[in-house]
């Protein structure tokens, strides 16, 4: 009697589960426009955009391993902070990552939007603060970042991301 | 006892002919499946391509937008039958705006070229008003109708200022293009079923589902039972 009982359970268990799992799998940790508001205190400047022109393209698909899928990518910049706001595919779908960027540093880099079903580690601040002060090194990050078992190619994007918003920074400081 | 036997055999043989006869045609057929190239013939009958569930393909919204048909299907987004990127929410209207189409989901605004390729997505971050309801067009300026009132920008799609207008051209639903219809159904599912395939579907009783099985079990059955009361007749005629 007892057994069937704590069979029941489990099997409850595992339909909850089931039901729970895939309602986290598509997770907003912050709106964009939050994001913004909140890395400019409110006083937000007006966003600019810089436009995938031949020379950009290939240096980018590089930092990527992918085409980036876009013809212009939109960036906030007061004084020597500069806040992006970078989709990357983990596994099958898109993250959001919002990145700042000051003194050519990286200053935050966050999960916005994670809409894997794995690999959510990645938004728990003890790891994205491995990127804290990660400078480019001949378009890649000046250190490494350590993994986490099961969430690689969510590691994966966030350390694009971030080589991209550093290159990018470097790109627009470069050309103004 | 013989007579019966004779009886049983021969009612059993006219019974089965015709699944005989079907499972033979179809057996040699698919033995020189790659000689007659079965394998590499498409059959893209409506009913067929139907029963196998590939017949027809629905989208969850379809715009017009002068000469590029957007729709979408779950978050996929397809400018003609392209696919072009994805909106986490469900669409809601387009405009095109100096050859830039412009997408409108209740959080963003996805710019496209007139090819269909992705420029960028601009939500409440790059100025644009949140809860839209739906995407139009007054005199050549966009216009946007929030939970909040009506915004109206520029080409620039960054300033946006609430507004009042009457006349404004707003987006509406189409029905997909036939044309259309089909390079989709194409993208979704193939040129269609091989005739391989059919042919082994009916060989092996699938075309029918279960059912199917079940019928050419049973003709298996009683094939089984024609060869002993055959080899049973055969025997008491040798005696």
């Amino acid at each position: 009697m007892k057994s069937t009982k704590f069979w029941q359970t489990i099997f409850i268990g595992l339909v909850l589960c089931s039901i729970v799992v895939p309602a986290f799998s598509a997770s907003v940790n912050q709106t964009n426009e939050d994001f913004i508001a909140e890395t400019f205190a409110n006083q937000v400047p007006k966003s600019k955009v810089v436009w995938m022109k031949d020379d950009l393209r290939p240096a980018i698909a590089n930092i990527l391993g992918h085409e980036y899928a876009g013809l212009r990518i939109r960036y906030w910049q007061q004084e020597q902070r500069t806040a992006w706001i970078l989709d990357e595919i983990g596994k099958e779908s898109p993250i959001t990552f919002g990145v700042i960027i000051t003194m050519g540093k990286v200053e935050q880099v966050k999960v916005l939007a994670y809409r894997e079903s794995r690999g959510g580690e990645i938004q728990q601040r003890a790891f994205s603060r491995q990127y804290a002060d990660a400078e480019l090194s001949e378009q890649k990050l000046d250190r490494h970042i350590d993994g986490i078992s099961g969430a690689t190619l969510s590691v994966r994007a966030m350390t694009s991301v971030v080589t991209l918003a550093l290159y990018l920074t470097k790109f627009i400081n470069q050309t103004e | 006892m013989n007579r019966r036997m004779r009886s049983l055999h021969r009612s059993m043989g006219a019974a089965i002919a015709l699944f005989v006869m079907l499972l033979s045609i179809t057996g040699i057929l698919l033995n020189h499946s790659s000689d007659l190239k079965l394998d590499k013939h498409y059959l893209t009958w409506p009913w067929l391509l139907s029963h196998y569930g590939v017949g027809d393909v629905k989208a969850d919204a379809v715009f017009l937008l002068e000469q590029s048909v957007i729709s979408q299907f779950g978050t996929e987004i397809f400018v003609n039958a392209k696919p072009v990127t994805n909106a986490q929410r469900p669409l809601l209207g387009g405009v095109v705006l100096d050859e830039v189409i412009v997408l409108a989901t209740d959080d963003v605004l996805i710019l496209l070229t007139a090819d269909g390729e992705f420029i960028e997505r601009m939500g409440a971050a790059a100025g644009v008003p949140p809860m839209i309801q739906n995407i139009g067009l007054f005199h050549g300026a966009p216009v946007i109708q929030t939970r909040e009132g009506m915004w109206r920008s520029d080409f620039m799609l960054d300033k946006w200022e609430l507004t009042s207008l009457q006349g404004v051209g707003w987006s509406l639903p189409s029905p997909m293009p036939e044309s259309i219809r089909n390079e989709l159904v194409k993208y979704f599912h193939g040129e269609g079923v091989t005739a391989e395939h059919v042919l082994l579907d009916v060989h092996n009783g699938r075309i029918l589902g279960s059912i199917g099985v079940w019928l050419l079990d049973l003709v298996g059955i009683l094939l089984t039972v024609l060869s002993l009361t055959g080899i049973w007749m055969w025997l008491r005629r040798i005696r």
